[in-house]
């Protein structure tokens, strides 16, 4: 009996589809991406409730160390002396933009009279909505 | 003379365009941050002094103390009691004004616990609809 000639396995690794993998991989990054605005390292409060914060809002972040960084949303934040900078920053905010939303992100273990200052001035600048920036909190970190 | 016939290839080069990708994806993931942008809203009441005229006595006083300790109304209170604590006063007066008012050395974390308790009140039935967070000189200007 004769047998079949052996069939030569193909060596070329097929490429073709690798293209559009790659093409899906930057659909997803142009997406979803978005550039800090502020690079604070900061352990945020967690909460069960979180809304979306609407895009090139001001964003007044604090440190654990209490360094208070402000940024209108659309370049990189600088940082401020005092309570003072913040009023006269919020109030710049405020009458470019009287409906400018505020992202506050302040680290979770910030004494309150800080946040609490942060607070006046943007009360005191006529602010309208104040986002208090939060990570989810998860079933375990309930209790 | 016999010029040689030249074949042009009619496939467009297409082995580049993976290393073109690549390097943008590469772009893409270094550039890019999962940035938090969620949180708690808090609208801020305009500042009207004809309509600070709430009195201590009709309203929840929420009192966060150093080391995640609270009060309600004076009165020690854990913070999953909060919601029960509040649903008979709410339920005779829905509008009953709940004020949070945490001390100063307490952490920002606690206050904002105790916030996000009342906001997700109305999930469970105990919709508080009228949230306060004086600040201090709020406090200074209008209750003293």
């Amino acid at each position: 009996m004769r047998l079949k000639a052996r069939q030569k396995p193909n060596a070329v690794v097929p490429t073709a589809s690798m293209a559009d993998i790659v093409f899906l991989l930057i659909i997803f990054f142009v997406l979803t991406f978005n550039v800090d605005v502020d690079k604070a390292q900061v352990m945020l409060p967690k909460t069960g409730l979180r809304f979306e914060v609407p895009k090139k809002s001001a964003v007044i972040s604090v440190t654990e160390a209490g360094q208070i960084r402000v940024s209108s949303g659309e370049e990189t934040s600088t940082t401020v002396s005092g309570y003072e900078d913040v009023l006269a920053f919020a109030a710049e905010q405020v009458a470019r933009d009287a409906e400018k939303a505020f992202i506050l992100k302040a680290d979770a273990r910030v004494p309150y009279q800080t946040i609490d200052r942060i607070l006046d001035s943007l009360k005191q600048a006529r602010a309208s909505t104040i986002y208090l920036l939060s990570d989810q909190e998860t079933v375990e970190g309930a209790g | 003379m016999k010029l040689p016939k030249r074949t042009v290839s009619d496939e467009v080069p297409t082995s580049s365009m993976a290393d073109i990708t690549f390097l943008l994806i590469i772009f893409f993931m270094v550039t890019n941050t999962f940035a938090a942008t969620r949180g708690l809203d808090f609208a801020v009441p305009k500042e009207d002094k004809s309509t600070q005229t709430i009195e201590k006595q009709e309203s929840v006083l929420l009192a966060v103390h150093p080391g995640g300790r609270f009060e309600a109304d004076g009165r020690a209170i854990e913070l999953d009691k909060i919601l029960d604590y509040l649903r008979p006063k709410l339920e005779r007066d829905p509008l009953k004004p709940v004020i949070i008012r945490p001390d100063p050395d307490a952490s920002y974390g606690d206050m904002v616990r105790v916030f996000d308790v009342l906001r997700q009140g109305k999930d469970k039935g105990v919709e508080v609809r009228n949230i306060s967070i004086p600040t201090q000189r709020e406090i200074e200007q209008f209750w003293y």
